[in-house]
């Protein structure tokens, strides 16, 4: 059972999220800012991580840093509203860089694809 | 009294005769006659000084003025007595020599063919009679000299009467040479003055042809150079006879001319000392009267010049008076050329000008100003001679549009001139910077074209016109050219011609032309610079609107930005979550629709959002080669299910060997995607959509060209000028963005977007990028 971190500001989001998840089959956790996420890193151990950008506390891009020192190979997935900054981080500091749209088939796909379950 | 006279009879005869008023030779001659009768003598005459050889008896006795008696008694061998002189020798004889104190007047012969004796009583008698034969002499001498000295006062006085009647110089020439004529009482004479500018001998005055004589010509000459007057008879072996006298006109310091005159009325035609004495104070002075009428006659000379120059200022005033009332171009050039052809300006039948392109290196025919025909201008002039006020006036009252549409201005409009060109005269006038006058007798169509033999082709131009009206008119045609002066260099060129009046174009004519051209020069480079600063205020002013419209628009977006972005999360929500219930709810329930109904209006909504961000988001492109062809390829598999239904023929017409354009990829693919979206919206499901790439190369730059044609409605015309903008759409179902967008991201590009429309037919939307140099 592989184990997905969700990260979100949106409780209807990660409501969302999680439901859609488990529905495919996966371990769901979920963490309402950066702050949070650090905390449950250690203790959940998950296999990925969706990372929304514009949280309040320290944000998405810092909580991305933050993740590379603790778990340098753990995939990560920018999922943001923001379609704009997709460029600039999968060049360099995310994985993935998905647009949130209600349609989740892009999201599921990606996860699938770094969990090599494709 | 058969012997001796009787001496009171015959003195009464004497004082009788001498007492006379007839001629003295009469006297004279009736004195004798009674002299004779009254001693009876054989022979009695008076020989005058010219009928006594001077070697000979007679002139011995003249010389000794003493008389010589040889009577009875006397002893005369005949000592020194000349061979012509032996027939006075008669057996009597009396000579009694005449002098009147310096001058011998002639001696008084008598003569018997017997011997007698001369008593005391008749030789008393006989000197008395000579006495009173002297005296007759002398008065008559006297009287003669008298009446010739007051007929040359007359004469003196006509002369300075006339030469003070009158300061016109030719007329006064003329009373000179006639009032001469007559005191001299010559058959001909010339007069002749110093041309002062040429320093020519002409002559001025004549009567008779003695002028068309060489010889005149030499003595004239003579006579001025030398200053000293001449007195000559002239008679070679097979001309006639000359009497000349020549005197110079003497002024202060300086010769004037000359004045001849030519054998007298009279017989010898001999002039005589006093004929040449009165021509030397007749010439001295008239001198004074022809030099103070040559210093009239010279100074009203420059009084005209001086006026007319005034007149010329005047009208060039006038004139840059005119040119000052605007700055815009199209009206200063004209009033340049109808200033140079109206009448009151400087009156040349035609004007037209060319002006200086720096960039393509011609001379480029800007407009002309001139009547088509002869008629047209007859009937322009008429016109305008009716018309009353200042030419500044005039031209301010002239309308544009007529003269700009006048077939020699559209055949002047045409013409291009290269500015290297050695013989062509409008070519040399801008690259010499000087004007030209030039004559040319018409030879035929070619006329002008001496002039052009490198193809220039204002010589038959021109010459159409021209060649026309001379074959009615065969005379000489001439032109002018004249350099427009800016600062420092020439920006074009004024030809001008007469080819209707035929008038000559003088030098001063040049002049007058030069120095307005030299004003209308500046004129027309300040119009030139006022028209390119309006240019750029233009673009200034639309680069402004331009800029608040792009503020207003980023403003807009970050507005639409903010609240887009607030809108997305619970429409990811909603639409997530209505996704699940569609999922959990039967096919074929009444709630499957809500449901669907739901997922389907959030997916269009956030399409709506993602449209708007994407317009509005400055995004960070990626400049890449692309080849087009793949970038189009990529946007037509993501529409390709228009197509599939078969209602769209689609065409594609590609170049080969295409250079690659620089560009982003997601970008162009958005611009193929979105003139794809919109051909296929304007024809509505059915007809043909044609896509063209091909390159094309502009000032030496490679460019690919893009065309995208449907077979739709077009657009319509009242809505071409809105197409681009944002928010502008005819489908009500539209966001309206797609072309801006297009727009946006051609000009990102550095390219162009342009639409050739035909309404209810189709419209091709053309794009051209900038390619990549090989």
């Amino acid at each position: 059972m592989k184990r997905i971190l969700i990260v979100d500001d949106e409780e209807n989001i990660r409501f969302l999220y999680k439901e859609e998840l488990e529905d495919e089959g996966f371990v769901v956790e979920l963490a309402q800012n950066g702050e949070e996420a650090l905390e449950k890193l250690p203790l959940f151990k998950p296999d990925i991580i969706t990372l929304d950008i514009k949280m309040p506390g320290i944000g998405g891009i810092e909580t991305l840093k933050r993740i590379r020192e603790m778990e340098r190979g753990l995939p990560i997935i920018l999922c943001s509203a923001y379609g704009e900054y997709k460029q600039d981080f999968t060049t360099w500091a995310s994985d993935a860089y998905v647009v949130k749209t209600a349609d989740l088939t892009e999201l599921k796909y990606t996860i699938r694809k770094f969990l090599g379950l494709l | 009294m058969s012997e001796h006279p009787d001496a009171y009879t015959l003195l009464k005869s004497i004082i009788h005769h001498s007492a006379s008023s007839l001629p003295i030779e009469t006297k004279l001659d009736q004195m004798v006659q009674s002299i004779s009768s009254a001693f009876q003598s054989d022979r009695c005459f008076l020989l005058r000084p010219d009928q006594i050889n001077q070697n000979g008896f007679l002139s011995r006795l003249a010389s000794e003025k003493k008389p010589f008696w040889m009577d009875e008694g006397s002893s005369f061998q005949g000592d020194g007595v000349l061979l012509e002189e032996k027939d006075l020798l008669s057996p009597t004889f009396a000579c009694i020599p005449l002098w009147d104190e310096t001058t011998f007047q002639g001696i008084l012969y008598i003569s018997f063919s017997n011997k007698k004796k001369l008593s005391p009583q008749d030789v008393d008698l006989l000197l008395l009679i000579a006495e009173e034969m002297r005296a007759s002499i002398r008065n008559a001498c006297l009287h003669q000299k008298a009446e010739q000295t007051i007929s040359e006062l007359t004469a003196l006085h006509e002369m300075g009467k006339a030469v003070t009647s009158t300061l016109q110089l030719s007329d006064l020439l003329e009373l000179i040479l006639m009032t001469g004529l007559k005191t001299l009482k010559a058959k001909g004479g010339v007069l002749r003055v110093e041309e002062r500018r040429t320093g020519e001998l002409k002559v001025k005055s004549s009567h008779g042809d003695y002028h068309q004589n060489p010889l005149d010509e030499k003595i004239a000459r003579r006579v001025f150079f030398t200053r000293t007057p001449i007195s000559l008879n002239h008679s070679g072996k097979e001309r006639p006879f000359l009497s000349i006298l020549c005197a110079p006109l003497l002024s202060k310091g300086g010769v004037l001319g000359t004045l001849t005159f030519y054998n007298k009325e009279a017989d010898p035609s001999k002039f005589d000392e006093r004929d040449f004495q009165l021509l030397l104070t007749m010439a001295n002075q008239m001198s004074c009267a022809i030099e103070n009428a040559l210093t009239h006659y010279e100074i009203s000379n420059i009084a005209q010049e001086l006026e007319k120059r005034v007149q010329q200022l005047s009208t060039l005033w006038e004139l840059s008076k005119a040119l000052l009332t605007t700055v815009n171009f199209e009206r200063i050039i004209h009033l340049t050329l109808t200033a140079i052809t109206i009448g009151d300006g400087l009156g040349f039948n035609r004007a037209m000008l060319f002006l200086v392109n720096e960039k393509g290196k011609t001379l480029e025919g800007i407009l002309a100003v001139g009547p088509d025909s002869a008629e047209e201008a007859g009937r322009i002039w008429t016109t305008l001679s009716q018309r009353k006020g200042t030419p500044s006036d005039l031209i301010a009252q002239l309308q544009l549009s007529p003269e700009g549409n006048s077939i020699l201005s559209s055949m002047i409009k045409g013409i291009q001139i290269p500015l290297e060109q050695e013989h062509c005269i409008l070519s040399r006038t801008v690259l010499e910077g000087r004007p030209f006058n030039i004559q040319l007798p018409p030879a035929g169509e070619e006329w002008l074209q001496i002039h052009c033999e490198r193809g220039c082709n204002l010589g038959s131009e021109v010459g159409c016109g021209a060649g026309e009206h001379l074959s009615h008119h065969p005379r000489v045609y001439s032109f002018a050219t004249v350099p427009l002066w800016g600062k420092g260099k020439v920006i074009g060129v004024i030809l001008v011609d007469n080819l209707y009046n035929q008038n000559p174009i003088t030098e001063d004519d040049i002049h007058v032309l030069s120095m307005f051209s030299n004003q209308a020069g500046l004129a027309i480079e300040n119009a030139i610079l006022y028209r390119n600063l309006e240019e750029v205020h233009q673009e200034l002013k639309e680069a402004q609107t331009q800029l608040c419209h792009h503020e207003k628009m980023a403003a807009l977006g970050e507005l639409s930005t903010t609240i887009a972005h607030a809108i997305k999360n619970p429409l990811v929500s909603i639409g997530g979550f209505a996704r699940r219930l569609d999922r959990a709810i039967q096919n074929e329930s009444q709630e499957k629709r809500y449901t669907q109904t739901i997922v389907k209006e959030v997916a269009r909504l956030e399409k709506i959002f993602n449209d708007t961000l994407n317009y509005i988001r400055d995004e960070s492109l990626v400049f890449k080669e692309y080849d087009l062809r793949d970038i189009l390829k990529k946007s037509l598999s993501m529409i390709s299910e228009g197509f599939d239904d078969g209602g769209i023929h689609l065409v594609k017409e590609f170049a080969d060997g295409l250079p690659k354009v620089i560009g982003d990829d997601q970008q162009l693919k958005q611009v193929f995607f979105n003139l794809i979206t919109n051909a296929r919206q304007a024809m509505n499901g059915k007809g043909t959509l044609t896509i063209r790439i091909y390159p094309i190369s502009r000032n030496g730059s490679p460019f690919i060209k893009m065309e995208v044609e449907d077979t739709g409605k077009g657009i319509d015309p009242e809505n071409l000028h809105n197409i681009f903008n944002p928010f502008f759409s005819t489908e009500n179902a539209s966001l309206g963005l797609g072309l801006s967008i297009v727009h946006k991201i051609v000009t990102t590009h550095r390219g162009q977007i342009e639409v050739d429309n035909h309404p209810g037919k189709g419209a091709t939307f053309i794009v051209t990028l900038p390619a990549k140099k090989e």
